[in-house]
């Protein structure tokens, strides 16, 4: 199992009201699984992001990575394992404006310390990998939304992460540029890539594996996704 | 993250905001260039100065009667005795040249110039590095002899006779109620030299006669200096002890002599340009203070307006001391880029302004390294703060920043 948490709580303490955004997850998440987490906006979908991702601590609970028990570690430890294990592509990209496609995607390289020739090797593949083989020298503003995203997933893969967790990666790109984020998300699934993707579209969650959905911070119901096979609707809750 | 990465990083950055960097530096450009320009010229300077008196020669001892001293008698003051004694007795002394002056007067039948009477021996002329025009010096036959000869200067030659040419003429070279006719031997060039030149006539000629006959034309003939000059200065301060003892044995008095050495104006000249120097070099430190504020309210900016970045580096698997050493990087380029800047400008301002006022500029490696050490320590030191504001950052609440 590449991710198992157990009886997972977050608080969020903003000092007059405790907010409590999950409340007792558990879940375990198979290599190469291709998981779709679903739910109402406020739901928790993002905390649970984010502590997956390493981004966040956990208030409560147990979350093994890679059979690492990461609840414990510092916060320069968490960085190496989102350097290394982890792949994150977020809803507003997150591509620095200064920088060119190239250059983005050289980042995480950079602070895994690869050698600049192989960086700029292994970031060209990643690009090319996306679609992007001719956007290379482009700076962030002179791509359209699917091409940005595009960069943002090149950039997580290219450090070859256990895991590629993405918030809503299509949230603000029109249908064809979602159906091409889509499509890439399916072959790097059928490559071998483990993916966990938040999204609220039905549409979206179709392309994936299996569906986690939640209510108030519990799973209400987690099951697998037959393509062809489900109706519209059948996996809401 | 390695220095390199953040280096290309951190030039990048100062490259995207030009003008905001330009600006920021402009604390740091006045600083290191106004300090450049005045330690340079100050330096150079003081190098002037000191050159020019080094062409008169620091192996000297100047032996004085305290003149403050209102206990002096006349048994105290010197003698050609004396002179002879030091050079006889204590070993490391080259020759001695006693000398007396007063004010007075060299006249013709036609004109006459206000002057400085000397009654010297024949070493004056390489004491004062004198520059003969014309005939020669006095000589030790002139004063074995007491001949009554002169050697005048050339403002006065040219002020009475209207040329240097004079040698054989008669002068009389006066001093209060004194006075005598001296055959012209030699003429030289004024003492004070090139500033004889901006005062022209106004400047007091010379008249040097023989030491020997200083009682027939100075009514203070007394000798109240002699300079010594010794073949090697490492064991000056020994020698000069040793000749004020001696020559408190033979006068049988005490403490009525004191020895300097070399030129005591130099030093006050030397210490005035060294207060000048710090002084100012204090307000271009102010203003390098004040620009490495200037330099961490941008960065605080920067690191505001680049919090969204800095969470998504931290996202990417940036440490906190990538973090640190991305905001220190650039805060350190302002500056050095600042300190290059200010250093052109300064070396360029120093030349410019040494060629006015007619200083040769020096610029020191020191000086330039130390400008670089400055401006670097002030990026560290400024940038400090603001890089570890940075660091700090919780990755999700970056990342949500707005
Ligand atoms: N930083 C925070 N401080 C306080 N409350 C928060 C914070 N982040 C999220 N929440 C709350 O936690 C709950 C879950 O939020 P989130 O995980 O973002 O939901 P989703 O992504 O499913 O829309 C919501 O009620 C939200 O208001
Ligand atoms: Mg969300």
């Amino acid at each position: 199992m590449i991710i198992q948490i157990e009886n997972l709580k977050k608080v969020y303490d903003t000092g007059k009201i405790q907010v409590e955004a999950l409340k007792g997850v558990s879940l375990g998440i198979e290599e190469k699984e291709y998981v779709a987490v679903m739910g109402a906006s406020g739901s928790g979908k993002s905390t649970l992001m984010n502590i997956l991702g390493c981004l966040d601590r956990l208030t409560e609970g147990k979350y093994i990575l890679d059979e690492e028990d990461v609840s414990v570690l510092s916060g320069n430890s968490l960085a190496a394992i989102r350097n290394k294990k982890i792949g994150f592509v977020f809803q507003s990209f997150n591509l620095l404006p200064r920088l060119s496609a190239l250059g983005n995607v050289e980042l995480p390289m950079i602070y895994a310390g690869v050698p600049g020739s192989e960086r700029i090797k292994r970031a060209k593949a990643a690009l090319e990998r996306v679609g992007l083989g001719d956007r290379m020298h482009h700076k962030p503003n002179e791509m359209s939304g699917g091409q940005k995203q595009r960069v943002a997933i090149a950039r997580a893969l290219v450090n070859d992460p256990a895991i590629l967790l993405a918030d809503e990666p299509t949230g603000n790109l029109d249908t064809r540029s979602s159906e091409e984020i889509m499509e890439i998300f399916e072959s790097l699934n059928d490559e071998g890539a483990t993916i966990i993707m938040v999204t609220h579209e039905q549409d979206i969650a179709m392309h994936t594996k299996r569906a986690v959905v939640f209510r108030d911070g519990s799973i209400i119901s987690d099951k697998p996704i037959e393509k062809r096979k489900i109706r519209r609707g059948e996996i809401q809750a | 993250m390695n220095l390199v990465e953040s280096f290309k990083s951190a030039l990048q950055s100062v490259r995207a905001n030009k003008m905001r960097s330009f600006l920021t530096m402009l604390g740091i450009i006045i600083g290191i260039s106004s300090v450049i320009t005045i330690v340079s010229i100050g330096q150079g300077g003081k190098e002037a100065i000191t050159g020019e008196f080094q062409d008169i020669g620091t192996n000297i001892i100047n032996v004085q009667v305290k003149a403050m001293d209102t206990s002096i008698e006349t048994r105290d003051y010197f003698t050609l005795k004396d002179a002879e004694l030091l050079k006889e007795k204590i070993p490391g002394v080259e020759w001695v040249a006693p000398s007396a002056e007063g004010r007075g007067y060299i006249k013709s039948d036609k004109d006459s110039k206000f002057a400085m009477v000397m009654a010297v021996n024949e070493h004056f002329e390489e004491l004062m590095h004198l520059e003969l025009l014309e005939g020669r010096f006095i000589n030790q036959r002139d004063i074995q002899n007491a001949k009554q000869v002169t050697v005048i200067d050339d403002i006065s030659a040219k002020a009475i006779f209207g040329t240097t040419e004079i040698i054989g003429e008669k002068v009389k070279v006066s001093n209060q109620s004194k006075d005598i006719y001296a055959t012209v031997v030699g003429v030289c060039k004024n003492v004070n030299g090139g500033m004889a030149a901006m005062f022209g006539d106004n400047m007091p000629g010379n008249a040097f006669v023989p030491i020997t006959i200083r009682e027939k034309v100075l009514s203070n003939h007394q000798i109240s200096e002699m300079s010594v000059t010794l073949t090697d200065m490492t064991h000056s301060q020994e020698i000069a002890d040793k000749m004020i003892r001696l020559l408190e044995k033979s006068h049988r008095n005490e403490d009525k002599y004191a020895a300097s050495e070399g030129f005591t104006q130099l030093d006050t000249i030397n210490s005035v340009l060294n207060i000048f120097t710090m002084v100012i070099s204090a307000i271009a430190g102010i203003s390098l203070i004040v620009g490495g504020i200037g330099v961490m309210n941008i960065m605080l900016v920067s690191v505001t307006e680049r919090t969204r970045e800095i969470g998504t580096r931290k996202a990417l698997g940036a440490q906190n001391r990538d973090i640190m050493l991305q905001f220190l990087t650039e805060s350190l380029i302002i500056c050095l880029i600042g300190g290059i800047i200010g250093m052109t400008l300064g070396v360029s301002l120093g030349l410019v302004v040494g060629k006015m006022i007619n200083i040769p500029l020096d610029v020191s490696p020191l000086v330039i390294l130390a400008s670089f050490g400055f401006s670097s320590a002030v990026g560290i030191f400024f940038g400090l703060y603001p890089a570890q504001k940075a660091a700090k950052l919780d990755p999700i609440e970056a990342l949500r920043y707005e």
